[in-house]
């Protein structure tokens, strides 16, 4: 009796697996800050929630920066919170594993039927008995699964860490290139100003005046078409960090940061990446847990249901049973052949989608590199050359203006082309940033030296004119 | 060789050199007009002494002279009877048999005599040639100099050219209106080799004729002429007629592309020429034309510009057109004008008398043709009110103004930066405020006393004789009423 009691008790403590509200999504907020520097966290409608809601209206009330906006979108975008709940799911199927099967106790009593005899009792407790070895197995499967999960997640808040930077990059080169976009009309009305002027004065045809007056209007549609590009890059950006109401007024201060001084060195980034990806992580955890549910599957094979128990029975004619039990499947024709192959199966799987995702993470890294190198090359190339070509076109075309060789349309269409550079340099240098997330995100971190630079904008080709000096001070 | 085949014709000249200088044999008939009014026997005591000089130089010329006086005139010729040629007349000395050309902001070609020859260099070569303080470019012109120097003759010199080639590319030199051997004329192709870049050629013939030649590239002329390959000839008569000049004067007018900011000029140019010149400066660097008043005044004119005919405008008199580039007008035939045109490929010379003191514009009346570089492609403002416009585009252009609502006129004062190596469209400082004038523009400085060829400044007008602002007592005395500005 004393050791059917202890084994009782073995058998509840092995059971005792409880769900732990955080588990899961601590691993995850360190794998996060261990690669962002940025707290995630996963809202439960706590009071610690509550202060995490007061901390984005702080962040939100500040001009927003690339880290922030990634901050924000952590904390709050719906279909991360959404994928934090996966973790739950994945916990409980873990202490799911994690318990044996409850005993049974089963119990008959039988009356006789007529005068005969008397009535019989019978009691027993079974407990299923083959779960005590395999347990262990499976709760390691479980845990690697949750594990799996766990990086799975992680990997989500990275993408889309990685999916709010360029969103950021997006916007806020737009805004620059919304503003260049003016510019270029301006010079274009101010063309056609000038047409009407000489048309008023009786020196040019209808004709050159109206193609003036179209090359502005079509300005004016191409302006109010980046106008709406910046809207929508600005709604994406809301979406991304689960914005609503009145928390939709955030503002940005900054322009697009300048490329970093130097290149984060390129090298061994494949490794880096195999390394340190948190997909590829559980991609590798998945393809272990599979081998570990086969061999499981295996090792249980020649297991059929093994069922141990006491059973105590009193007899008809009065003496009091008590004793063991067994019940033994013979796994005669069930070997578990369905199930292993479908294991192995699914093992192979899981080891073609590691090698598959890991092919395709070094020749993505090695594309996300080449973009970046490039994108460098280029953006260095406008600031070296082009841009300096531009302004010199426009101090030359000012000179030839002063000599009267040109008019001011020429001069106002070397203006115009002048913008357009800037505004070629500037989707280059946005172009850039987004490489860079990119490739932070195939690396599965950051990259060395990715702490934002200081933030200066791209030159702007508004004119130091002498007679703005004023705006530039401060009262 | 010819061979006279009628015994009863008369030997030609070039028969009789022939047998006498074998070197002479390549140059064509010297022919000769002994039926002119004066043959070579009539001639002044300075001809007598020639003749005597050159009988003494040897018997090659004592015949071609002897023959010369023998000869008839050239049938070929139909001008011939009306010239003397003094071909074998011993070489022409400066202010002996002629009073030398001034060319302003230019030079004469120097030469040696060599047995009775005058002996010239010309070295065709890339010349940076100031247009005007602030424009220079890289022509190609002749010694160091655009235009080529001057070359001044007498009629009957025998003259060889040496011509050496510094350029990149092959040229030839044409003698322009001279009456020569074919095979002297010059024709890249046609009367020679072109002479190849570092090569020497020789020119030899004789100057048969007075009046104003011209001399020039005649090999890729489009370009070679473009760039300013062409200088002038002066060929003083071995006897002039009509009253004597004090100051003669020999300029060559010429047109360019040269972009603003460009340096090299643009021989492609067919039409847009933005540059003119008068002896290849543009004013304000054309030199004046100093007279001392009651000099009889000669003005040369010739043409070598690619495309366009200038008439040639002078205030202040009347002057008569004395010669084309085939000679001297008869005077029965002169024509008193203020404006001759000068059109390409021709020369034309006229004369006055300077008699009233002051400083009179000359220059091409066709008003692009006083222009320097003006931009072709400027918009017409004219009468353009330009309102709010300046402040909207120095948000663009900070520097920028508008310009030309009233003209082109104001450009040159304006002292706004201009591209390097470009002048003003017009202009310079007169005594009176900005000439608004460039291109092929001079001032005839006539005054009592001269120094020479120096710039005597500004003319001081008498008091009575300068046009001012109208006092409102003239205008009532005269009853003039101003309308008001509307």
């Amino acid at each position: 009796m004393k050791r059917a009691a202890m084994l009782s008790l073995a058998l509840l403590a092995g059971g005792c697996a409880s769900m732990q509200k955080e588990r899961g999504h601590q691993e995850v907020a360190a794998l996060v800050e261990a690669r962002t520097g940025l707290k995630t966290r996963w809202d439960q409608g706590t009071p610690e929630d509550a202060e995490v809601s007061r901390h984005l209206d702080t962040l939100l009330g500040e001009p927003l920066t690339s880290d922030r906006a990634v901050e924000v979108a952590l904390l709050n975008n719906p279909a991360l919170q959404q994928t934090y709940e996966e973790l739950g799911v994945s916990q409980a199927d873990m202490v799911q594993a994690g318990l044996l099967s409850n005993p049974v106790l089963s119990g008959s009593v039988g009356v006789p039927i007529g005068n005969l005899g008397v009535t019989e009792h019978e009691f027993s407790l079974v407990q299923e008995f083959v779960d005590i070895f395999t347990l262990p197995l499976r709760k390691r499967v479980a845990k690697e699964q949750f594990i799996a999960d766990t990086l799975r997640v992680a990997h989500e808040a990275l993408s889309t860490a990685a999916e709010v930077r360029k969103a950021f990059r997006e916007f806020q080169a737009r805004r620059q290139l919304v503003e260049l976009r003016r510019e270029v009309l301006l010079a274009a009305e101010v063309s056609a100003e000038f047409a009407a002027r000489q048309r008023e004065a009786g020196n040019i045809t209808e004709l050159e005046l109206a193609t003036e007056q179209a090359t502005a209007e079509q300005s004016r549609l191409d302006l109010s078409q980046e106008e709406l590009t910046l809207v929508e890059d600005r709604e994406h950006l809301n979406r991304l960090m689960g914005l609503w109401g009145p928390r939709i007024q955030w503002t940005l201060s900054e322009s697009l940061p300048e490329l970093p001084a130097k290149e984060a060195p390129l090298e061994h980034l494949e490794t880096t990446a195999i390394k340190q990806r948190l997909d590829i992580d559980a991609a590798r955890k998945q393809a272990s847990l599979m081998w570990n549910a086969l061999e499981l599957a295996k090792t249980t094979r020649w297991f059929g249901r093994v069922e141990v128990g006491v059973h105590t029975h009193r007899d008809s004619d009065g003496p009091r049973l008590f004793g063991p039990t067994l019940s033994l499947e013979l796994p005669i024709f069930d070997q578990r052949q369905g199930l292993i192959g479908k294991l192995e199966a699914q093992y192979r799987q899981s080891e073609r989608r590691l090698t598959e995702l890991s092919v395709n993470a070094r020749s993505e890294v090695r594309a996300a590199r080449a973009r970046l190198q490039s994108l460098r090359m280029q953006a260095e190339h406008y600031r070296t050359t082009v841009l300096p070509l531009r302004d010199k076109v426009i101090a030359q075309s000012q000179l030839q203006y002063n000599a009267m060789q040109i008019g001011l349309t020429p001069l106002l269409t070397a203006k115009k082309e002048q913008v357009e550079s800037y505004r070629g340099y500037l989707e280059t240098v946005r172009d850039y940033w987004m490489a860079r997330a990119e490739l932070e995100q195939l690396l599965g971190g950051r990259l060395p030296g990715s702490t934002e630079p200081p933030p200066s904008p791209a030159p702007p080709p508004a004119p130091a004119a002498p007679e703005h000096s004023h705006e530039h001070s401060h009262p | 060789m010819r061979e006279p085949t009628d015994p009863a014709e008369p030997l030609q000249a070039s028969d009789a050199v022939a047998s006498i200088d074998p070197s002479a044999t390549s140059e064509a008939v010297p022919v000769v007009e002994a039926a002119a009014p004066q043959g070579f026997g009539a001639l002044t005591r300075r001809g007598i002494l020639s003749t005597a000089g050159a009988a003494l130089a040897g018997g090659a010329l004592l015949l071609r002279g002897a023959r010369a006086e023998a000869q008839p005139a050239s049938p070929s010729r139909p001008e011939a009877p009306k010239r003397a040629s003094y071909a074998g007349a011993p070489p022409g000395m400066p202010h002996r048999d002629y009073q030398p050309v001034v060319v302003p902001n230019g030079t004469t070609l120097p030469w040696k005599l060599v047995d009775g020859v005058k002996v010239f260099h010309l070295v065709a070569e890339e010349v940076e040639h100031e247009f005007a303080p602030g424009l220079k470019a890289l022509c190609w012109g002749y010694n160091g100099q655009v235009h080529g120097p001057t070359i001044e003759v007498v009629e009957g010199d025998r003259v060889r050219f040496y011509v050496t080639n510094r350029l990149s590319a092959p040229t030839t030199v044409h003698w322009h209106g001279i009456l020569l051997p074919s095979g002297m004329d010059g024709v890249g192709g046609l009367n020679q080799k072109p002479i190849d870049p570092g090569e020497t050629f020789r020119y030899e013939f004789t100057f048969r004729q007075s009046g104003m030649g011209m001399y020039h590239s005649h090999h890729d002329e489009m370009t070679q002429i473009a760039m300013g390959m062409v200088g002038l000839i002066v060929i003083h008569p071995r006897h002039p007629t009509g009253p004597k000049v004090d100051k003669d004067f020999a300029l060559m007018l010429h047109e360019w592309r040269i972009d603003a900011g460009t340096r090299r000029p643009n021989p492609n140019e067919m039409t847009d020429f933005n540059m003119l010149t008068l002896n290849a400066k543009a004013f304000p660097a054309t030199a004046p034309l100093v007279v001392r008043k009651g000099e009889r005044v000669r003005i040369r004119l010739g043409n070598l510009g690619p495309m366009d005919h200038h008439p040639i405008h002078l205030h202040g008199y009347h002057f008569r057109v004395t010669e084309t580039d085939a000679g001297r007008i008869p005077e029965s035939a002169q024509w008193p004008e203020t404006t001759v045109l000068v059109p390409v490929g021709s020369t034309r010379t006229v004369e006055f008398v300077a008699d009233v003191p002051g400083d009179w514009a000359m220059h091409c009346h066709m008003t692009h043709h006083v222009m320097n570089q003006m931009g072709h492609a400027f918009p017409n403002v004219i009468g353009m009110k330009p309102g709010g416009l300046d402040a909207k585009v120095r948000k663009l252009l900070p520097g920028y103004m508008t310009m030309g609502q009233a003209g082109m006129g104001d450009m040159g004062e304006m002292g706004m930066p201009v591209p390097e190596n470009s002048i003003p469209m017009s202009g310079g400082e007169g005594k009176h405020g900005y000439i608004t004038m460039g291109g092929m523009f001079t001032v005839l400085k006539v005054r009592e006393h001269t120094n020479g060829q120096e710039d005597p400044g500004w003319y001081e007008n008498p008091p009575g004789t300068q046009a001012t602002t109208a006092t409102a007592a003239e205008l009532q005395r005269d009853g003039i009423e101003v309308p008001k500005p509307s």
